[in-house]
């Protein structure tokens, strides 16, 4: 019954979301000429703004919100670790690495020039990470991999300094995209980032049933005839994709990843992946875009970051889950 | 002075370093408890004891105080080859004249550029190298360190607050505002983590939490980027002893005079905490005191140095180990783990000058790029750590 209420509840919210997204910024336009303007067009100085400004950056929220919650439950049921993370795992600090590379080599600029960069620069991240914190006594603890993200995070931001610091041109491109902020997008970034999204989210979803055995322990899980290996590696391949993608499109925007599952999960009561997921990618983008809106609002004449917004957020959760029993043992 | 030389008695394989310390802390005891039990498979002598006066005697750990001088000479060393090289290069006599007498072609770029940033650089390493390796004594935990559990985020927060919200604009009260909020995060850090006990995973995990959110507070104030203050934010928020002097070094070499006295106590009263809580209350130790005065101690020394240079990570975390491993003690040396923490941040602020000549990378930069690989290496080393 919960589990019924649920979708159509995260339905409800992300229309609010998408409704105050159009409508909040300097500029206020009323809703309902922010609806009018979307469906019918038309080209008063309001639906100018709502066509042209904040429907890209809606939609890059959106995908963007939806790609992190995603990737957020997948990881931690693949280091089945509550505190997995794309930002605490470190693997958002190693894609934004790799987009500063690509930015630096003039390898590419907009979004499908560095999306291979940043995949590159996750997925070593997430090799380096996970194979650090699995060796020595214990195995892949919480602690141990929150670490490894940590120092990993720092060294990529030592990295990306150093590059930045001496080449300017590309400082000049990254400043703004380095705290993960979704203005500024064009409508194309979406429609680009789409095949990665899609790749990513049916190779996570299909590993939906595998990661519910996963949950289990290996043992339990290969004797439920899973192939574990194959599970976590598709499911953490699907999950590294869209952390780069995302972070491709928007820059590095931690804690979506970390909140929005432990919050899905107290609302359907469960621990269902092939609930927990979906629900997940649809409370992210929730999340995101209120973290957006928030952003124009704080402080009226400049925007802050909505990277900036979700950190207040998520460290709170963060806080609570490694004060709860048994998360760090 | 006569010198008393003490055999050391180590152990079967089983004591810990943490044990031999011990020990050696009581030979009287060691002998009468345990002669019976244990073969002696290695004797070494290790100690010098001084006795100046008959009621006076003092330990001396021979390696740690001959590394000690070495590490004075290299920290030396590390600061005339600063003062020397530079896009200007600076004979040798040179700089020695233009640094005492004057009159050289050189006085400009010696005494006024480079010397001040060099002493600073020196102050701030040493105070990061306390400051670790007392954080790290009370936690005892290595990978524990004043700008992971937040001590640094929450100094940087306090300044840019202070600078962006106009309590403060004279630069003599930004030290202050620092350890003000050092002093906070690392209090915050404390409570939140405390729950029927301190569990060292938790307190880390909920510092580096703590630290990326006073981060995003930061960042908070820098988005206003009309404000006048953003730009000298932005500046001191780089870890860099770029444009850095006297100004900021005298109120660290206040501070770090008078934690002087409370340092050389530290130094004698840390060492039995590293036995565990429990023995060292046995030896007599009041533990939860000695481990309050010893981190209120470290958070003040983290947080003036971040005060005076910004965030300058990784220093406070690798300087008491590479001390420790150098200097071959159970405990974690402070006098060592200061001096290299000067040697390991002047050395980096040498190559952060010179390595892309033109450019200035942020010393901050280099060291992450140095200390994230050691930190990484001591989660992946196996059985000794957390």
């Amino acid at each position: 019954m919960r589990r019924l209420l649920a979708w159509p509840a995260a339905a409800a919210l992300l229309a609010l979301a998408v409704l105050l997204s159009l409508a909040i910024g300097t500029r206020p336009v009323a809703p309902d000429v922010a609806l009018n303007a979307l469906l019918h067009g038309g080209s008063s100085p309001d639906a100018l703004v709502v066509r042209s400004l904040r429907v890209p950056r809606t939609l890059v929220g959106l995908t963007a919100g939806a790609a992190l919650g995603l990737a957020g439950a997948a990881l931690q049921a693949v280091t089945r670790n509550p505190l997995a993370d794309p930002g605490v795992l470190g693997l958002s600090q190693g894609a934004a690495a790799g987009v500063v590379l690509a930015l630096a080599l003039g390898a590419g600029y907009g979004f499908e020039g560095t999306v291979w960069y940043a995949f590159a620069g996750a997925v070593a991240a997430a090799c380096l990470v996970y194979g650090i914190a699995s060796r020595g006594r214990g195995g892949a603890t919480p602690v141990k991999l929150a670490l490894a993200g940590t120092a990993l995070s720092a060294m990529a931001a030592g990295a990306t300094t150093v590059v930045l610091t001496s080449s300017s041109a590309t400082l000049d491109r990254f400043r703004f995209w380095q705290v993960g902020t979704v203005g500024g997008r064009d409508a194309g970034t979406v429609v680009r980032m789409l095949p990665f999204l899609l790749a990513g989210g049916v190779l996570v979803l299909a590993c939906a049933r595998g990661l519910d055995a996963l949950a289990l322990g290996d043992d339990t899980a290969r004797a439920l005839g899973h192939r574990v290996r194959t599970v976590r590696a598709a499911a953490a391949l699907g999950a590294t994709l869209l952390v780069a993608s995302a972070v491709a499109a928007a820059g590095p925007i931690a804690f979506v990843g970390l909140a929005v599952p432990h919050a899905v999960r107290r609302l359907v009561r469960g621990v269902g992946y092939r609930a927990v997921l979906p629900l997940s990618a649809v409370l992210g983008a929730v999340l995101l875009l209120v973290a957006d809106v928030a952003g124009r609002v704080v402080r009226p004449p400049s925007e802050v970051p909505a990277g900036v917004m979700t950190a207040l957020v998520g460290v709170p959760v963060l806080v609570v889950l490694v004060r709860r029993k048994g998360a760090v043992s | 002075m006569t010198g008393d030389r003490r055999r050391d008695r180590t152990a079967d394989g089983t004591a810990t370093p943490q044990g031999r310390g011990e020990l050696r802390d009581r030979p009287r005891r060691t002998r009468s408890t345990h002669t019976h039990t244990r073969t002696r498979t290695r004797t070494r002598t290790r100690e010098t004891v001084l006795r100046p006066h008959p009621l006076l005697s003092l330990r001396l750990h021979r390696r740690s105080a001959l590394v000690a001088l070495a590490l004075f000479g290299l920290t030396a060393a590390a600061m005339a080859a600063s003062a020397c090289l530079g896009r200007t290069l600076v004979p040798p006599d040179g700089a020695w004249r233009a640094l005492w007498h004057g009159g050289t072609p050189y006085d400009l770029v010696v005494t006024e550029l480079r010397v001040p940033r060099i002493v600073l650089g020196a102050l701030v390493g040493a105070a990061l190298g306390l400051a670790g390796a007392l954080v790290q004594t009370v936690t005892r935990n290595p990978l524990a360190s004043p700008d992971v559990i937040g001590v640094g985020h929450g100094a940087a927060a306090a300044t840019v607050l202070a600078l962006a919200t106009g309590v403060t604009d004279s630069p003599g009260a930004l030290p202050a505002v620092s350890v003000a909020g050092g002093l906070g995060a690392a209090a915050l850090v404390h409570a939140l983590a405390w729950r029927r006990g301190m569990q060292a995973g938790r307190f880390v995990l909920i510092g580096v939490g703590i630290g990326v959110a006073l981060s995003a507070v930061v960042q908070l104030y820098l988005a206003d980027s009309e404000l006048d203050a953003a730009e000298q934010m932005k500046l001191w928020l780089t870890g860099s002893l770029d444009g850095r002097g006297w100004e900021q070094a005298l109120p660290l070499a206040v501070v770090l005079a008078v934690c002087l006295p409370a340092l050389v106590w530290a130094g004698w009263a840390a060492r039995p905490l590293g036995l565990g809580d429990e023995t060292a209350a046995g030896l007599g130790v009041r533990v939860d005191r000695t481990r309050l005065v010893l981190t209120v101690l470290g958070v003040v020394l983290a947080a003036t140095a971040t005060g005076a240079a910004g965030p300058i990570g990784f220093v406070a975390l690798t300087a008491p180990q590479l001390a420790r491993r150098l200097a071959c003690t159970p405990h974690l040396p402070l006098l060592c783990s200061a001096l290299t923490g000067a040697v390991v941040l002047v050395t980096a602020d040498l190559a952060a000058r010179t390595l892309l000549p033109p450019l200035e990378i942020p010393v901050g930069a280099l060291t992450a790029l140095v200390g994230g690989p050691y930190l990484l290496w001591l989660l992946g080393r196996g059985p000794r750590q957390t």
